[in-house]
């Protein structure tokens, strides 16, 4: 009996890797393959011939990479703690003051759909609310006596990064809302019941029991928007395209430039190695504290 | 015994009202503004005050954006490219997950694969795209659907690995089982057993990957050219950037650009978040 049931577990396993190998082969090649050409690419100039690493050198001495990373950094700091805050604080508001499960889930509902509307048509409203001379936000504060000139929300270097940031807010304060919500649903009722017998204040209430359960997911959330943000192309792209100057070009759209606007491919192909290598380490250093199911 | 009540506390009610009020207002507007726009007429366009109710709205700019530029062409691209995308994602991802959830593998081969599916998740694009792009060219696959659904289906692959392997861990083993001491082979208690049971959970991973692929620009810009394979944003980016924006029609396209995925996520909404997630957050 055990004999059989050892063979049977081993043929298992055979019919595994039979289906796993040639699955997972073929996305192992696609995702391979271009990185040992970056790689090379990195290596050469564009007739092909390998010239060490002064790509590498070309890369990190163009002054405009630090130019780039720099809006990178300051996009990142105004949009994650601006999506977090709002985020919890209406995922609280919501959690302790809706009670009707009707009402909840159309806040639900009406909480995804930013979440797949597509950037680029994102952008495509932006650019009404902004453009000069046509943006709606400008006729709105002159009706209502704030401005008496228009404002130029896409040509001034500050505006024109608080724009393209508030664009990602719009999108994913959202998607926070629904994390946090779900996350404030898990917290036991006893312990909130018993501490609000105990008439502790709502600060309290938050600060001692609920942030407890919901501190795995800040790091889900810094993990994923982290992702994004530095992913971010198409509603800048749609929206400004890096202007004024290189105020609101990030990384994603340097990169971009670099290679299909100037066709520098070494230099570009070393960036992507860079980009590559930096990523990976900031990946391995958070995702050992993501709270997923791996097993 | 009537469950105890907490006295209706009037302030905060008032600060929930307030501010789910205006959070309402802020996503509203720009929406609202985006179909007002869309209905307008050429000649509403140089008006010189702007109307914020709409004033005799038509649906020109519509046929103008689909017939007379015709756009109609991209949408077909778009729905050609989604949803081959999703169908080679959903069966490369069936064929990764039913060996480690259905199986008896070693554990460690498991974490290490779903590891692996979410470091995809942390690739940056555009680091891709220059190499592929290289690819692309050496292949003459450059400006055709298949680069497109090539690069798609990889990206998207982490999200449908997550979910699937969620959904099909929750089917009891003995199901299938079963239909095997009854004689059917394993193909047979896949296809007749398994599948049907997990449907609703591989529609919904089909639902999330045709939504991700429909909005997705970066790579639909850079490797396609010309009508014979570019998707609608890339359309739409042409709206937007020309030199005079004609502001109805790129509105109108907007709206079209949007309207499927809004459409679709009110048929999947209950594993939207989870799918985003990889499946920390599973209730709705």
């Amino acid at each position: 009996m055990v004999k059989a049931g050892r063979r049977r577990l081993s043929r298992q396993e055979r019919l595994a890797y039979l289906i796993l190998l040639p699955a997972l082969g073929t996305v192992f090649a696609i995702v391979t393959i271009p990185f040992i050409l970056v790689i090379q690419q990195s290596l050469s100039s564009d007739d092909g011939t390998l010239i060490g690493l002064r790509n590498y050198a070309r890369a990190l001495g163009n002054p405009q990479l630090y130019d780039a990373l720099h809006a990178t950094g300051v996009y990142t700091l105004i949009v994650l703690p601006i999506e977090i805050v709002l985020g919890l604080t209406f995922a609280l508001l919501v959690h302790r003051t809706v009670r009707r499960p009707g009402l909840r889930a159309a806040i639900y509902v009406l909480a995804i759909l930013p979440l797949v509307v597509p950037p680029v048509a994102i952008g495509v409203v932006a650019r009404l609310i902004y453009a000069p001379s046509y943006g709606v936000l400008n006729v709105i504060l002159e009706r209502l006596g704030l401005i008496h000139q228009e404002i130029n929300w896409l040509g001034n270097p500050t505006l024109a990064m608080i724009s393209v940031a508030s664009v990602d807010i719009w999108q994913w304060t959202p998607f926070v809302y629904l994390v946090m919500f779900s996350g404030l649903q898990t917290v036991p009722r006893e312990s909130v019941e018993a501490a609000q017998i105990d008439g502790v204040t709502w600060w309290t209430q938050f600060r001692y029991i609920e942030l407890f359960y919901l501190r795995p997911l800040f790091i889900l959330i810094l993990f994923f928007r982290l992702a994004d943000v530095l992913r971010v192309f198409d509603h800048i792209f749609i929206l400004t395209g890096g202007g004024p100057g290189t105020t609101t070009q990030l990384l994603s759209l340097y990169l971009y430039r670099i290679e299909f606007k100037f066709f520098d491919t070494g230099q570009a192909a070393a960036l992507a190695v860079v980009v590559l290598v930096s990523i990976s380490i900031i990946y391995t250093v958070i995702a050992r504290f993501l709270p997923l199911e791996r097993a | 015994m009537r469950r105890h009540r907490k006295p209706i506390n009037l302030p905060r009610i008032g600060i929930a009202v307030v501010a789910l009020g205006a959070a309402g207002l802020l996503y509203a507007f720009p929406l609202y503004w985006l179909v007002v726009t869309s209905l307008k007429s050429k000649g509403e366009l140089f008006a010189s005050s702007v109307h914020l109710l709409p004033h005799n709205p038509t649906l020109a700019a519509y046929s103008s954006v689909l017939i007379d530029r015709g756009f109609l062409v991209l949408l077909k691209n778009s729905v050609i490219v989604c949803l081959s995308t999703v169908v080679v994602t959903l069966v490369l991802g069936l064929l990764i997950t039913y060996p480690i959830t259905r199986l008896q593998v070693p554990v460690s081969l498991r974490v290490n694969i779903l590891t692996w599916a979410l470091s995809l998740r942390f690739l940056p694009p555009i680091a891709v795209v220059i190499p592929y792009f290289a690819i692309v060219r050496t292949l003459q696959i450059y400006d055709q659907p298949i680069a497109l659904i090539g690069i798609y289906s990889l990206f998207n692959l982490p999200f449908a690995i997550w979910m699937l392997k969620g959904f099909l861990a929750e089917i009891p083993l003995e199901l299938e089982e079963a239909a095997m001491v009854d004689g059917a082979n394993r193909w047979t208690a896949f296809w007749q057993v398994l599948l049907p049971l997990a449907a609703p959970g591989v529609m919904a991973a089909g639902i999330i990957v045709f939504t991700f692929a429909w909005s997705e620009f970066l790579f639909a810009l850079i490797l396609t050219a010309t009508p014979n394979s570019q998707t609608f944003p890339v359309g739409v980016q042409g709206l937007v950037t020309q030199f005079e924006i004609i502001w109805n029609d790129m509105a109108a396209a907007g709206v079209i650009a949007m309207a499927l995925p809004l459409i679709l996520m009110v048929i999947g909404r209950n594993y939207i978040v989870a799918g985003l997630t990889f499946g920390v957050i599973r209730d709705k």
